[in-house]
């Protein structure tokens, strides 16, 4: 076994299934989509060889199940997906953000909506990821833009799980999923392993949803003499359902709560010359890719122009977004979409700023090109 | 041994008492086969922290919540699902799956078969009462021909599924039906459903007093139940001679026990070898 | 106030130009199958037959199992919103007792008046919450502490009523009966508006229910302190056993009164009580032979074996 770090050329979605491995996940379930099947595939080789499992399930819907029951034993557990198959799992994801169970979900987007177009790439499911499931719930998405990003945000999507018992999606789009770039990858043991907190003291008196300091309560591994309950149904700090309006306020406000105690945490994300720019480009995954080449050639012709890079996803990284445009006149909001994240970006700025969108839907990546004229229309109006 | 056990068995040792009374109707089967399932966990002496109950919604699903184990109270029709990953996850628990004639031939009818393909250790008992009790009383997969729900007004003309040879032809190990009437027998036929290594499917035959029998002019709890006793037969019900019947429920043959028992591998023991094996293989 | 006036046909739409809408409101409140929709749909019928504008909306649930059974009538002469705000029911009508409870902070305070069998159907989670000490407790108020509350109240054991004339489950028209004293308008429009809406060989029970309701409405109209007897459940007491090798034992709180273990018992010693909980009234003839413990669907009865040494595994 190699004592140091390899570098090795992978492809976006096997660095997303070995990076799930290096971060402890021992339990894979999964259905066969385009384009995320690499990683069911590499999980598949990766899960008996690390002494987990690996199981094909029969649909989407129950690759998630599983996915929740084995977590619900204890196990660190992923599954994979794309567009169809993420709208399949809408109804888990509020399962495990209601019942407060750690699980990784990797949607690789392609186009939609419906089978829409499986071999190209999209991002149009930035709302779909924050808001796919119904009801109030709190999950988490990250959202890398290179394949060493997708290796290490994927253990960070299992330690912000394990940590904050909520579900949480790796969003990235077809093309840096099948994107081959050199990843370093951490010798075997020296990627410290998050693992949740569990139950322990007098299983008596053990309340499964106290109200905690940091507000996430520890967890029971069934086996452990807790003998707690878990339901969908809103519940109370004792795991039974309950009707009682501020209960149930108590409850959701405390489950949403997580996110806001957390922020920091959770919170990631690149500004790349934001300090003096006037012209801001937001943008995530290949998009951001492409803005940062513009970028890069806006600021060689003398244009104040920065690239803000949200990387935690949802929770949208407000206060960085908003320090990182203090000084900025236009934002440029370029996504694979028919224009998602700049509705987020055109709440953030209230009217305050300029906000553009380049929004593709055609199935295909946004060129530099593009998006280095829109800065240059922008910044020679000004 | 009935006897034996029934003495040393106290029910109460293996509920969760201060949510009782439970919430289920007067009259509900339900109560009595969570009856017979504890029982049957007494019987064979398993730990109740060491057993994992997950159930699905409806009814059925919220029977679990009185059983002081570890439980599980998931999404419609996807305890199977649940269930799968729990028992793949920790070999070392008893998951014990409670579920319904909606929740597991309707909507989750994919992850039945495909439990039953797999052969995983796990034991699925689906409390078949006819209808969607907890919605208010619609028609479900088994709601027998003539009878009146909510959305059968003028009477079912749906046919039926047949859970038990839908078990059995799908592969499940271990396939038995009872009537909540032969209490002991069901308990028996659980016991050797959990004792069973391998997917293991028992439908117990419920009644529903409140929605449908009321609803069917069936009588009260009482008759309900008697009515299962005097209509059991020792043949099939659903298929008579090779042919598909859509008779009423109660008029047709049961047959009840053990009605396939296979040693078919079990799915996780045959994974965790088919691993062991690929780690040997890549050390030497 | 006088229901029978405020709603009397000389209120009716038209009659006075420029008059500030007048406005009943009628909740109605119940657990699963008590029929509080055949109820709601008698009370808007009558508010259509007598010409006002009428709305009405429910929720039905189980309510038994933890969701709620209600529905809102609102009539007059012009009804706008279909829901009845907090404290602005006039007439509170409950078809089973916790559940008037739980609804009591929708009446009118100092006027509203409440209506409401003193039956209770245990719903679980007043039963959860009772163990917890919290405020939904299940037996914490009385009849007559609740009556005290109100401005004007009925609380009938109109189950037994329904019981008396045969069938347990027309004690929602003995409350309608009751309903139509507090109300007014003709009793005629009230037994067309049931026969219309209850099931066609049902209509002379249903009829006979009403007629039992307003009877007994009307006696406590005479005399107040009549509408203030009632029937409280009380625990039942569990017979002294003889010292013998078992011993049979009942939890009248978990009993729903289904009556299998009577039926089934083959000694014919056990029995339903006026509450509908069972008891073991024969216990020379019990044999201890556990059939209604294994058939009681609640857990309600256990039958305990003293253990011989021998016998041990």
């Amino acid at each position: 076994m190699p004592s140091q770090s390899t570098a090795r050329d992978l492809q976006g979605n096997q660095a997303c299934a070995l990076g799930a491995v290096a971060a402890g996940c021992r339990f894979y379930a999964g259905y066969p989509i385009t384009p995320s099947s690499e990683i069911a595939e590499t999980m598949s080789v990766e899960m008996p060889r690390a002494g987990g499992v690996f199981v094909q399930m029969e649909d989407e819907i129950a690759s998630l199940g599983a996915v929740l029951g084995a977590s619900m034993g204890g196990a660190k557990a992923m599954t994979a997906t794309s567009g169809p198959g993420f709208s399949l799992k809408q109804e888990h994801i509020g399962y495990g953000a209601g019942a407060e169970i750690p699980c990784v979900i990797v949607n690789v987007m392609r186009g939609g909506p419906s089978t829409g177009l499986p071999t190209r790439p999209s991002q149009g499911d930035i709302m779909q990821s924050r808001w796919g499931t119904h009801g109030d719930h709190s999950v988490i998405v990250l959202a890398p833009a290179s394949v060493p990003e997708i290796f290490s945000e994927t253990i960070r999507a299992f330690a912000l799980s394990e940590r904050l018992r909520l579900p949480v999606i790796v969003l990235y789009d077809e093309v840096i999923g099948h994107l081959v770039e050199t990843v370093e990858i951490p010798a075997p043991g020296t990627v410290e392993v998050a693992d949740r907190k569990w139950a322990t003291g007098a299983a008596e008196s053990f309340q499964p949803y106290a109200v905690t300091d940091d507000l996430v309560p520890p967890m029971a591994r069934p086996g452990d003499g807790y003998r707690t309950h878990t339901t969908g149904l809103t519940h109370l700090e004792s795991g039974f359902p309950t009707q009682e309006p501020e209960c149930v306020e108590r409850i959701t406000r405390r489950i949403s709560g997580k996110l806001v105690h957390h922020r920091e945490l959770i919170e990631s994300y690149e500004a790349a010359g934001c300090e003096d720019a006037e012209i801001v480009v937001c943008a995530i995954g290949i998009s951001a890719r492409a803005a940062r080449r513009a970028v890069n050639a806006a600021r060689a012709q003398g244009i104040k122009a920065g690239l803000f890079r949200p990387i935690t996803l949802w929770p949208f990284p407000e206060s960085a977004f908003k320090s990182a445009t203090a000084s900025a006149r236009t934002i440029i909001v370029a996504e694979l979409n028919a224009g998602q994240l700049v509705l987020e970006i055109e709440r953030l700025c209230g009217g305050a700023r300029q906000v553009e969108s380049i929004a593709r839907v055609d199935g295909e990546p946004i060129e530099p090109a593009e998006i280095e004229a829109k800065i240059r229309e922008l910044s020679s109006h000004g | 041994m009935d006897e034996i056990s029934a003495d040393s068995f106290n029910i109460r040792d293996y509920l969760r008492l201060e949510l009782f009374p439970h919430f289920l109707c007067p009259g509900c089967g339900h109560g009595i086969a969570l009856r017979a399932l504890l029982w049957a966990i007494h019987e064979l002496g398993i730990d109740k922290n060491d057993l994992a109950i997950v159930s699905g919604i409806g009814c059925s699903g919220r029977t679990g919540a009185y059983i002081d184990a570890n439980t599980f109270h998931v999404t419609h029709g996807r305890p199977l699902a649940f269930a799968t990953g729990l028992a793949l996850a920790r070999p070392d628990l008893e998951v014990v799956v409670i579920t319904g004639d909606g929740d597991c031939l309707a909507i989750g009818g994919n992850h039945l078969i495909h439990a039953c393909r797999r052969n995983l250790n796990l034991t699925c008992m689906m409390l078949n009462n006819e209808v969607y009790g907890m919605t208010g009383g619609q028609a479900s997969p088994t709601t027998s021909a003539t009878r009146y729900t909510t959305t059968t007004q003028s009477g079912s003309i749906e046919p039926v599924f047949d859970a038990c040879a839908l078990a059995a032809a799908a592969g499940a190990g271990f396939v038995g039906r009872e009537v909540t009437i032969q209490t002991p027998a069901l308990k028996n036929l659980l016991r050797d459903a959990i004792a069973h290594k391998g997917f293991s499917f028992v439908e117990v035959l419920s009644d529903c007093t409140e929605i449908f029998g009321r609803k069917n002019d069936l009588g009260e709890s009482p008759e309900m139940i008697m009515t299962q006793k005097s209509t059991m037969r020792p043949a099939s019900y659903g298929v008579v001679g090779g042919n598909i019947v859509d008779e009423p429920f109660r008029a047709t043959n049961l047959k009840t026990g053990i009605l396939t028992r296979t040693d078919r591998p079990e799915y996780g023991a045959a994974y965790r070898a088919h691993a062991a094996g690929i780690r040997a293989a890549r050390k030497s | 106030m006088d229901m029978a006036q405020k709603v009397s046909a000389e209120t009716a739409p038209g009659t006075t130009p420029g008059a500030t809408p007048d406005t009943t409101n009628v909740l109605i409140v119940g657990v699963g199958g008590q029929g509080v929709i055949m109820v709601s749909r008698v009370m808007a019928r009558i508010g259509q037959l007598q010409g006002f504008d009428v709305k009405q909306s429910e929720v039905h649930g189980m309510a038994k199992r933890g969701g709620v059974v209600f529905s809102h009538v609102r009539f007059g002469p012009t009804v706008w919103s279909p829901t009845i705000p907090r404290g602005k029911a006039d007439i509170l009508l409950a078809l089973e007792w916790a559940e008037g409870l739980r609804w009591l902070n929708y009446l009118k305070k100092g006027s509203g008046t409440f209506i409401a069998d003193t039956r209770h159907i245990v719903p679980p989670f007043a039963c959860l919450d009772r163990t917890r000490g919290a405020k939904l407790g299940y037996l914490a108020e009385p009849p007559g502490v609740v009556l005290d509350q109100v401005a004007d109240g009925y609380a009938l054991d109109a189950t037994a009523l329904a019981s008396a004339l045969g069938n347990h489950r027309v004690s929602n028209t003995v409350l309608l009966g009751t309903l139509s004293v507090v109300i007014g308008f003709a009793p005629e429009i009230w037994q067309k508006a049931i026969a219309e809406m209850v099931p066609p060989r049902t209509v002379e029970v249903n009829l006979k229910a009403f007629e039992a309701g307003r009877r007994w409405a009307a006696a406590a109209r005479e005399n107040p302190e009549s509408a203030r007897e009632h029937t409280l459940r009380k625990p039942a007491v569990l017979p002294e056993l003889e010292a013998r090798d078992f011993e049979l034992r009942i939890t009248p709180e978990w009993c729903k009164g289904c009556d299998i273990c009577v039926k089934m018992c083959p000694e014919r010693c056990l029995s339903l009580n006026a509450l509908n909980i069972v008891e073991l009234t024969e216990p020379d003839r019990c044999t201890g032979c556990r059939i209604c413990e294994w058939l009681c669907p609640d857990f309600a009865i256990d039958v305990i074996k003293t253990l011989p040494e021998t016998a041990s595994r």
